[in-house]
C-alpha cells in the first residue's frame, strides 16, 4: 500500500504552509494584545514545522533530519512561549496594559 | 481522487480556515481557541507525513500546553475594564495586510516556481525505535542543549515573573 | 682683494654681538658697531688700492678679483647658492660711499641718538644694513643679490619704524616695505627668468651669454625690465616713489645713510652692473630707463619747491637726484660713468644735507620752516656745511655736484638734444629750491622767537662728519680730471676707470665749455629767483602761491599720487578681499563646511521619527526588509 506522502505532491505542503507563515506574518504586524501577536508567531513556527518535515519526508527519508528538527522547532516554541508570556507578565504589572502600541516610552 | 488527497484538503482547508480565525478575530480568547484547531490541523498534516510521533508531540506540547499556557497569559493580562481582553486590529494593519500578501505572492510563486526533488522517491518510514535510537546517539548533543534551554527558559521565566514581595 | 669678505663680515658680527647684548654692554654697545665700521673702511681702503695697482684695465683681466664658496647647490635643476664676491671699479665706487659713509653716519649718531630709545638695538640694524649693503654690491650672483636686496630692506623698514610708538612712523616702515616688496617681486621674476634660460645666477656667465647673443631678444628685454623693477621700487622710481618721503619718519642719519647714499642707489647700481644686458635688449628698455627717470626728476623737483619739512625737501632732492641717475644710465653703456660719478658725488652732498637737518632739528626740535629762520648765528657750522651741500645739490661751479651733473648734460646732448633741454629745465628749479630751504631755515628773520632762543649748534661728534662730508662735497667732482686719477694712481680719470668695467675703449673725458656755460647760467637764474622770491617776508612767494592755487595744491599735495593709490588700495585691493572673504565666510565656511553637519543634523531630526518606540513598528520594519531582500534575491536568481 502507497503510504500517503506518495499521492500527494509535495508542493501541496509547502503551499500550504506558505499560506500559514504568510497569515502568522500578517498577524504578528496587525494585532494589538501582546499575547495574540505571540500566538501569530506560533502560527509561523508551526508553518516552519511543517516544511522542515515535509522536505524530510519527501527527500530526506533515511537521514530524517528535517524530523528530528521539527521536534526541536515545538521544544524550542514552548520554551519561547513560556519566557515571553514571563515578560508580557512583568510590562503588565507594571503599565496595565498588554497593549503594545501603549507601550512606547522608548520613542523619539 | 484518492483518500489521502480528500484527507489533505479537508485538513488544509480546517488549517487555513482556523489561522484566519487566530489573526482575525478581535476577540482574544477566541483567537486562543481557533489556535488550538489549527495546531491540530499540523498534527493531521504530520500524520501524513508518516511522523507520528512528531503528531503526538505536537498535540501534547502545542495543543496541550502551549496553548493553555497562552490562556492563562491572556487571563492574568486583562484590563481592567473589559471583561475579556477584546480589542480590534493595531494601528497599522493595512500595512501588515500588505505585508502579508507580498510575503505570501513571494513564497508561493517560489514554491510553484522551483522544481522539487523527490516527487517520485519512495518514502521511507522512520520508526520510533529509528527515531530514538538517532535522537540519543546521532543528536544527543542538541538534544542536551535544548534541555538546558528549557530549564534556561524557565528559570528565566520564574525570574522574570517573579512578585517583588513588599517587606 | 681675496679678503673682500671680510668687509661685510665685520659689521656683521657687530650685529649679531649687539642684537644679543646690547643690554648688557656698556654704552649698549655702540663702540663695537662704530669699531666694526671702521674697520671695514680701513679694509675698503687696502681693497681700493689692491684695484688701483691693476688700473687701468678692464674688469675682466683684473687679478684675485673674486672670492667666496658654494653654500647649496643642487646640480639636478641647476640650482647653486653662492657666497660669492667680486670687486671691481663700480663695486669699488659703491663701497666707497657705504663705508665711509656709513662709518660718519654711526659716529654722528653717538650725538644725535644719545638718550633715544633703543639706542642699542639701533646700532645692531645699522651694522646688519651695513653688512647687507656691502654684500649685496660685492655679491657676484644674482640670487645672494637677491638675498641681500630684501636684507637691506627690512633694515630699512626697521630703521624707519625706529619710533614705532608714533603712528606715522609704523605706517611709513610698511609703506616703505610694501613699495620697495613690489618691485622686488619683479626682481625676483626677472632673476628666474634669466636663471631659466641660463641655468645659473652667475652674474659674469649670464653677462658673457647676453653678449655673445645666447638670449632671445625679446625674453631677455622682458628679463631685464623686470629687473629694472627691482631698481624702481628701492631706487623710489615713479611710480614707486612714494615711500621715500615718507621715510623722513625715521632717525635723520638713517635717512642720511640709507635714503641718501646707499639704499637708494642700490638700483642705479643694480641697472649699472647689469649694463651688458640692456645692452644686449631691444632699446626700448633703455628708453624706459630714460623715461622713468624723467618723470621721476620732474615731479620731484616740482614737489620740492612747495613743502615745509626741511627733510622732507631733502628727501624730495633725492628723488630728483635718483631720477637724474636713472636718465644718465637711460642713455645705455655711455651713461653709466656719468651716473657712477654722480652717485658718488651725491653719497656725500645728500648725507650732508640730511645731517645738516638733523644738526637743526637736533638743535632746535623742529623741522617745519615756519618755526625756522636766522639760525646762521646760532649754529655757524651747520649753516655752512648745509650751504655747500645744497649749493653742490644745485650744481653751482666748482662743487662735486657741478661735475657730476655736468657729465649727465654732456651724455645727454650725445644721446638726443631734446633730452638735454629737458634736464636743463630741472636745474633751475632745483637750484631755487635748494636755496629756498637753506634760505628758510638760516637767513631771514626767526620765525619762532622761543625756538631761536633756545637753538644751539651741536658738539664736536656731530659737526666732524658735517666738516668732513662738506670738504668731500666741494671737491668730489675733481676726479674727472685725469691729473688727479692719475695722482690717485688709477692711471686715468674717475669716469673712464669706471668704464672700463663694460668696455675696453672707454670715453674720453674732455671739459665741455658750453654746456658748463649754459648749466652755471640757469643754475645762477634759478638762485637769483629763489633769492628773489623768498627774502625778506616772502611776499613774493606767498603772492606767486596765491596766484596759481591749482599748482600750489597740485605740488602739495604730491600730484594726488598718494592719494590715488590710497583709493586704489581701500576700493580695489580691500574691496576684492571684502569679496573673497564674504565667499570664505558663505560658501566654504557657512555652506562647505557647517553645510554637512547641519545637513546630518537635519536628516538625524527627521529619521528619529522612525523611532516611534512601538513594537508593532519595528517588526513591520524587519519584515518589509527581509521580503524586499526575498523579492530581490528571487529576480536576481531568475
Amino acid at each position: 500500500m502507497e503510504t500517503a506522502a506518495e499521492q500527494i505532491p509535495l508542493e501541496s505542503f509547502l503551499f500550504v504552509s506558505a499560506i500559514l507563515f504568510s497569515l502568522g506574518v500578517f498577524g504578528v504586524l496587525s494585532r494589538r494584545n501582546a499575547v495574540h501577536i505571540l500566538m501569530s508567531v506560533e502560527l509561523m513556527l508551526n508553518a516552519v514545522a511543517i516544511n522542515f518535515v515535509a522536505f524530510s519526508t519527501y527527500t530526506d527519508g533515511e537521514l530524517f533530519r528535517g524530523l528530528v528538527f521539527g521536534i526541536f522547532v515545538i521544544i524550542i516554541a514552548a520554551a519561547e512561549v513560556g519566557l515571553a508570556l514571563a515578560i508580557i507578565l512583568r510590562v503588565f504589572r507594571s503599565r496595565a496594559t498588554a497593549n503594545v502600541d501603549e507601550v512606547s516610552q522608548l520613542r523619539w | 481522487m484518492t483518500v489521502a488527497e480528500i484527507v489533505f484538503y479537508l485538513l488544509a482547508l480546517l488549517s487555513i480556515v482556523a489561522a484566519i480565525g487566530v489573526v482575525t478575530v478581535p476577540n482574544v480568547v477566541h483567537a486562543a481557541l481557533f489556535l488550538i484547531l489549527t495546531l491540530m490541523g499540523v498534527a493531521g498534516f504530520y500524520i501524513l507525513l508518516s511522523s507520528e510521533f512528531l503528531a503526538l508531540v505536537q498535540i501534547l506540547v502545542y495543543a496541550g500546553a502551549v496553548s493553555i499556557l497562552l490562556l492563562f497569559g491572556l487571563m492574568l493580562t486583562r484590563g481592567r475594564e473589559q471583561a475579556l481582553p477584546s480589542v480590534g486590529p493595531g494601528s497599522q494593519w493595512p500595512l501588515g495586510l500588505i505585508t502579508g500578501i507580498v510575503l505570501g505572492a513571494v513564497l508561493i510563486t517560489a514554491v510553484l516556481d522551483s522544481a522539487w526533488p523527490g516527487d517520485d522517491g519512495q518514502v521511507t518510514m522512520v520508526s520510533l525505535n529509528t527515531l530514538a535510537g538517532a535522537l540519543f546517539r546521532d543528536w544527543l548533543l542538541p538534544f542536551e542543549i535544548v534541555s538546558i534551554v528549557l530549564l534556561v527558559a524557565l528559570i528565566g521565566a520564574v525570574v522574570i515573573a517573579h512578585h517583588e514581595e513588599e517587606a | 682683494m681675496e679678503e673682500a669678505w671680510l668687509l661685510p663680515a665685520l659689521p656683521a658680527c657687530a650685529f649679531i654681538i649687539l642684537a644679543l647684548f646690547h643690554g648688557y654692554l656698556p654704552r649698549r654697545g655702540d663702540f663695537i658697531a662704530i669699531g666694526a665700521a671702521i674697520a671695514s673702511f680701513v679694509m675698503f681702503l687696502m681693497v681700493a688700492v689692491d684695484l688701483i695697482d691693476q688700473l687701468p684695465v678692464f674688469a675682466h683681466d683684473l687679478q684675485n678679483n673674486t672670492s667666496g664658496f658654494d653654500w647649496v647647490e643642487i646640480p639636478e635643476v641647476d640650482f647653486l647658492l653662492r657666497i660669492g664676491f667680486r670687486v671691481d671699479q663700480i663695486t669699488v665706487v659703491m663701497l666707497s660711499a657705504v663705508t665711509l659713509v656709513g662709518m660718519l653716519v654711526q659716529i654722528y649718531s653717538v650725538g644725535y641718538m644719545k638718550g633715544e630709545p633703543r639706542y642699542g638695538w639701533y646700532y645692531a640694524v645699522l651694522s646688519l644694513f651695513i653688512a647687507a649693503m656691502m654684500t649685496l654690491v660685492l655679491a657676484d650672483n644674482f640670487l645672494l643679490l637677491y638675498i641681500t636686496w630684501e636684507g637691506v630692506g627690512i633694515c630699512s623698514y626697521l630703521l624707519i619704524g625706529h619710533y614705532y610708538e608714533r603712528r606715522s612712523a609704523a605706517e611709513a616702515a610698511k609703506k616703505a616695505f610694501i613699495t620697495t616688496r613690489i618691485g622686488d617681486v619683479f626682481l625676483l621674476i626677472g632673476i628666474v627668468l634669466l636663471w631659466r634660460e641660463a641655468g645659473t645666477f652667475d652674474m659674469s656667465e649670464i653677462f658673457a651669454m647676453a653678449e655673445e647673443g645666447g638670449f632671445d631678444k625679446g625674453y631677455l628685454t622682458m628679463a631685464t625690465l623686470f629687473l629694472f623693477g627691482g631698481a624702481m621700487g628701492k631706487s623710489a622710481q615713479f611710480p614707486f616713489h612714494v615711500w621715500l618721503p615718507d621715510a623722513m619718519e625715521g632717525p635723520t642719519p638713517v635717512s642720511a645713510l640709507i635714503h641718501a647714499a646707499t639704499m637708494v642707489v642700490a638700483g642705479v647700481y643694480l641697472v649699472a652692473r647689469v649694463m651688458p644686458l640692456f645692452e644686449a635688449s631691444y632699446d626700448g628698455a633703455l628708453y624706459f630707463v630714460l623715461a622713468i627717470g624723467l618723470i621721476t626728476t620732474f615731479l620731484s623737483v616740482f614737489m620740492g619747491v612747495v613743502m615745509s619739512d626741511i627733510k622732507r625737501v631733502v628727501a624730495y632732492s633725492t628723488l630728483n637726484s635718483l631720477g637724474l641717475m636713472m636718465v644718465a644710465l637711460g642713455f645705455g653703456e655711455a651713461g653709466v660713468g656719468a651716473a657712477m660719478l654722480y652717485l658718488f658725488c651725491h653719497a656725500f652732498f645728500k648725507a650732508l644735507l640730511f645731517l645738516g637737518c638733523g644738526s637743526v632739528i637736533h638743535g632746535t626740535e623742529k623741522q617745519e620752516v615756519e618755526y625756522l629762520g636766522g639760525l646762521h648765528k646760532k649754529m655757524p657750522i651747520t649753516s655752512w656745511t648745509f650751504l655747500i651741500g645744497s649749493m653742490s645739490m644745485a650744481g653751482l661751479v666748482p662743487l662735486a655736484g657741478f661735475f657730476a651733473k655736468d657729465e649727465i648734460l654732456v651724455k645727454a646732448e650725445d644721446f638726443h638734444i631734446g633730452i638735454l633741454i629737458l634736464v636743463l629745465i630741472t636745474l633751475p628749479i632745483t637750484a631755487m629750491y635748494m636755496l629756498r630751504v637753506y634760505m628758510l631755515t638760516f637767513l631771514g628773520q626767526p620765525k619762532d622767537h622761543h625756538v631761536y632762543d633756545h637753538a644751539h649748534e651741536q658738539g664736536p661728534i656731530m659737526t666732524f662728519p658735517l666738516i668732513l662730508l662738506a670738504v668731500l662735497a666741494a671737491v668730489a667732482g675733481f676726479v674727472v680730471f685725469e691729473p688727479v686719477g692719475e695722482a690717485l694712481g688709477w692711471g686715468t680719470g674717475f669716469l673712464e676707470t669706471v668704464e672700463y668695467v663694460l668696455t675696453d675703449h672707454p670715453h674720453e673725458f674732455h671739459f665741455d665749455w658750453p654746456i658748463a656755460i649754459i648749466s652755471t647760467v640757469l643754475v645762477g637764474a634759478g638762485l637769483a629767483a629763489a633769492w628773489y622770491a623768498w627774502s625778506g617776508a616772502m611776499a613774493r612767494s606767498k603772492a606767486a602761491a596765491e596766484k596759481f592755487p591749482f599748482f600750489y595744491s597740485l605740488f602739495r599735495n604730491k600730484f594726488y599720487i598718494d592719494d590715488f593709490y590710497q583709493w586704489t588700495i581701500t576700493n580695489v585691493v580691500l574691496g576684492f578681499a571684502r569679496l573673497v572673504a564674504t565667499f570664505d565666510r558663505s560658501v566654504v565656511n557657512d555652506t562647505g563646511i557647517d553645510g554637512p553637519g547641519q545637513f546630518a543634523s537635519i536628516t538625524g531630526w527627521v529619521l528619529k521619527y522612525t523611532q516611534t518606540g512601538k513594537l508593532p513598528n519595528y517588526a513591520l520594519a524587519m519584515t518589509l526588509g527581509v521580503v524586499v531582500l526575498a523579492i530581490v534575491g528571487f529576480s536576481v536568481k531568475g
